[in-house]
Order: C-alpha cells, then structure tokens, then sequence
C-alpha cells in the first residue's frame, strides 16, 4: 500500500469523513509546508499520550483530578452524571452549572453487552458515600436507554440518602445531549425533577 | 426505484457515521431487516430523532437487491415507547426480546408476529406488571415462532400430563417431563404450568404471576437449549439479576 492510501485510509476511518474528503485531506497535507504535517502528527500522539479520564470523575483530563474536580469555585454538594465526556462538554458550555460532574463512559445498552458492570457506576457511589455530596443530578441522554440507566442509577443512589434529581423539558425526545444547543441544555437542568 | 412502504418496529440501532444511523428493524411485511438512516443523529433531523428502540412508525424503505442494508427514506413515528425506560425490568424484557427477534428473524412477512411484539412493547409503555408482561410478550413470541414449550404431555414418554400433578423440565427437549421419566430438577406444580401456557397465550396481557423468578429461570434454560446455538443472549443477565 502507498504512502498515500495508507493515509486516505486512516482519514477515512474518522467519523464523518468520507473516502473523497479523506483523499482531499491528504493532498492537502502533502502540499501543505511539511511543519503542518509534523504539527498534526505530534498533536495527534500527544492527545493519545496525554490525555486519559479523571481519576475522581473520568472527565478527560492531562492532569488528575481534573480541573473541574480541583477548584475551589464549584459546588462539591452537586454531582452531574453524563453518559460521555463529551457531554461534560456541552454541559460546560451553557455557563450555568456550578457543581462536579461524573462520566458513566455509556448508558445501559444491553444488545449491545453494556450492562450495569460496563459502567463507571460503583466510584460513583463511593463519592456520595464520602459524605459531602447533597444532590445528583443525572443527565443521562433523554433516550430510553439514557432513561433507564437513570432510573437503574436512582436504586442504586436512594439507600444512600443523597437526593437525586433528572434534567427536565427542553431536551428532544430521542435526542443526544452532545447535539443540544446551549440554551436547551441549561433549561433542562434547570428543570430538573427530583426522582421518587 | 419506488421506496415500499410498512409498519415497522426499531428493535436496535447503532451510529454508523457522525449523522448516520444503521437501525434493525422488525417490519409488518418483510420481516427483520436493516435500513441506513443518513442524517438520523442531526438534532432536526427528518426522522424525529425518535429513531430508537422500540418506536413504531410507518417506514418508507428503498430496498436493494444487491445488498442487505437498504435505505430509510421515511419514518412517520406512531408510538414512542420512552416509557420502557423507567422500569428496569420492563426494558430489559424489550430489549431481550428484540435480541430473540434480531436472532431469529427471516425477511418473510408474518403479521402475527409483529402483532404480538407491538402488544408486548405497548404493555410495556403502560407500565403495569412489566415481570409477567415482559414474560408474556417474549413467551408469545416464542410461540408464534414455533418455539412453545410442551405442556400437556410429556415430552419423554408422551403421557398426558394431569393438570394437577407436579412435573419437572427438559429444556433440552422442549417441555414438561413427568415424574417418572424426569425425577430431578425442579418442580413445576399446576399452576406453574397454567400460568406458562397464559404467558404463551398472552401476546403479553397478563396478571402478576405467583413466581416470577422462577418464570424467569426457565425462560432462561429454554432458551439457551432451544435458541441461543451457542451464543449467549446478551440482555439475559440483565433480564435475570435487574431490580424490580
Ligand atoms: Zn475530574
Ligand atoms: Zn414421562
């Protein structure tokens, strides 16, 4: 194989990127000074060197715990449960959320041989066993699957005595949290409902 | 060529691209079948991104002669089942039974069983019972199938089996097994065995049954002998061990 197809076919396997557009990416890099090209490569290893999840929440992180888990702004009495961290993210992004966060690394899939033990579960309930942590808010995907692993989430935190609560209105039914806009996301989560 | 058109019920999805979505699903007329849905993860996307398990909806469908992923050109949702996701049980009974559907399927029509399955997954969303009526949707399913478990006589010596005496199971063979021919195992009284041929009868409306547990064990040893050919259902755990 090529220099040339070996790339196309390494780009190509990149979401949203198709073989033309691949082909188009490489031809650019080829053309390109060869300081772009060194660039995106020692990038591309530094990403996979350097970052990992977050000890304390599994945000994705250079330094551990992450910046969100060491400041002394947010609110340590609130815990955010994201599916991804991705959604940490888009969360992040409305500026209207003050407390920590916790990524699942998924939602209860089980054709997919997700189970309860594939998730990023049991760390989550030792935070709120610590003591300091008063509401959980779980911002599981408004999907079915993100609906019940909320719910699977609830037996699991109600014995613990922390209130739990689940984002509210404003998401599309069936939607993914990572595609909301801003403005739905912070009037999800200020609806939030509490879980009985 | 002209999209067909069907009802259909979405038994399983997964991302294909950063817009596309593959979705097996469960049609009224040509049996289980897999469409390409291209722009299903864009937030206004056409297809309401409702395209998840177990909605139904009117699918219109290009299919392909040449290959076994056919194209989604339209889906008119009829019922979202986001309900099924606020029991554990009832979702991991939908999603155990379109893990049998997606396993057994044939691209032939059966309206029958696309009957069965939508009155399973509408019981479901209404959310009474979700134990006997997640038992009752997948043991109708099996029957409609062809995989009902045999009742009335033993499935060893061919006796028939009264409705009061107590029977083990043979899994293996497909039904009750009397005390002569199976002495070990567990115990099957009358109204065990009662209860089971209503949940094969059921198409998934049931009353609560006096041991689920039990109903779910063997659901399990009738499936992994008479189904599973060797490769483990995956949602079976979550159906067995899932809090109520
Ligand atoms: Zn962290
Ligand atoms: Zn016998």
């Amino acid at each position: 194989m090529s220099a040339i197809d070996d790339l196309t076919a390494e780009l190509a396997r990149l979401p949203g990127v198709g073989r033309k557009t691949a082909l188009r990416l490489t031809y650019h890099l080829i053309k390109a000074p060869a300081e772009h090209a060194e660039r995106l490569a020692r990038a591309v290893i530094a990403v996979r060197e350097r970052v990992h999840p977050c000890e304390v929440c599994g945000n994705l992180t250079e330094d551990d715990p992450c910046a969100i888990c060491r400041s002394e702004r947010r609110d340590r009495t609130l815990v955010c449960v994201v599916e991804d961290a991705a959604d940490v993210g888009a969360v992040e992004r409305t500026g209207e959320y003050r407390g920590l966060y916790h990524v699942l690394g998924g939602r209860l899939a089980p054709l997919d041989g997700i189970g309860p033990d594939e998730l990023n579960v049991l760390p989550l309930l030792d935070r709120v066993k610590e003591g300091d942590v008063a509401e959980v808010v779980i911002a599981t995907n408004p999907s079915v699957e993100g609906e019940a692993t909320a719910v699977y989430l609830q037996k699991l935190l109600r014995p613990l005595g922390v209130t739990t609560t689940r984002i509210g209105r404003g998401l599309p039914v069936g939607g993914d949290l990572e595609y909301a806009d801003g403005v739905t996301i912070a009037e999800a989560l200020h609806n939030r409902r509490r879980l009985e | 060529m002209a999209a067909a058109d069907t009802r259909a019920v979405v038994l399983r999805t997964h991302p294909y691209s950063e817009s596309t979505v593959i979705a097996r699903l469960l049609t009224e007329d040509f049996g289980v079948r897999s469409v390409i849905a291209k722009g299903a993860r864009r937030p206004k996307s056409r297809f309401g991104a409702l395209l998840e398990p177990f909605t139904d909806g009117r699918i219109q469908v290009r299919f392909r002669d040449d290959r076994d992923l056919h194209t989604l050109a339209g889906f008119d949702v009829g019922r979202s089942r986001q309900g099924i996701g606020r029991s554990l049980r009832a979702f991991a009974g939908a999603s155990l039974l379109a893990e049998i559907l997606l396993r057994t399927g044939t691209e032939d029509p059966h309206p029958d069983l696309y009957a069965a399955v939508i009155t399973c997954y509408d019981a479901l969303t209404d959310g009474s019972e979700p134990d006997a009526v997640a038992l009752g949707g997948i043991w109708s399913t099996l029957s409609v199938l062809g995989f009902a478990p045999r009742t009335d006589q033993c499935i060893r010596c061919g006796r028939d089996i009264d409705p009061g005496e107590e029977t083990g199971f043979d899994p293996a063979g497909g039904g009750v097994a009397c005390a002569t021919c199976r002495p070990r195992g567990r115990r099957l009284d009358g109204v065990f065995r009662r209860e089971l041929d209503a949940l094969c009868g059921s198409g998934g409306r049931i009353e609560a049954l006096d041991d689920p547990r039990l109903h779910r064990e063997l659901l399990r040893a009738h499936l992994i002998a008479q189904v599973d050919q060797d490769r483990p259902f995956r949602s079976l755990d979550l159906f067995l061990d899932s809090p109520a």
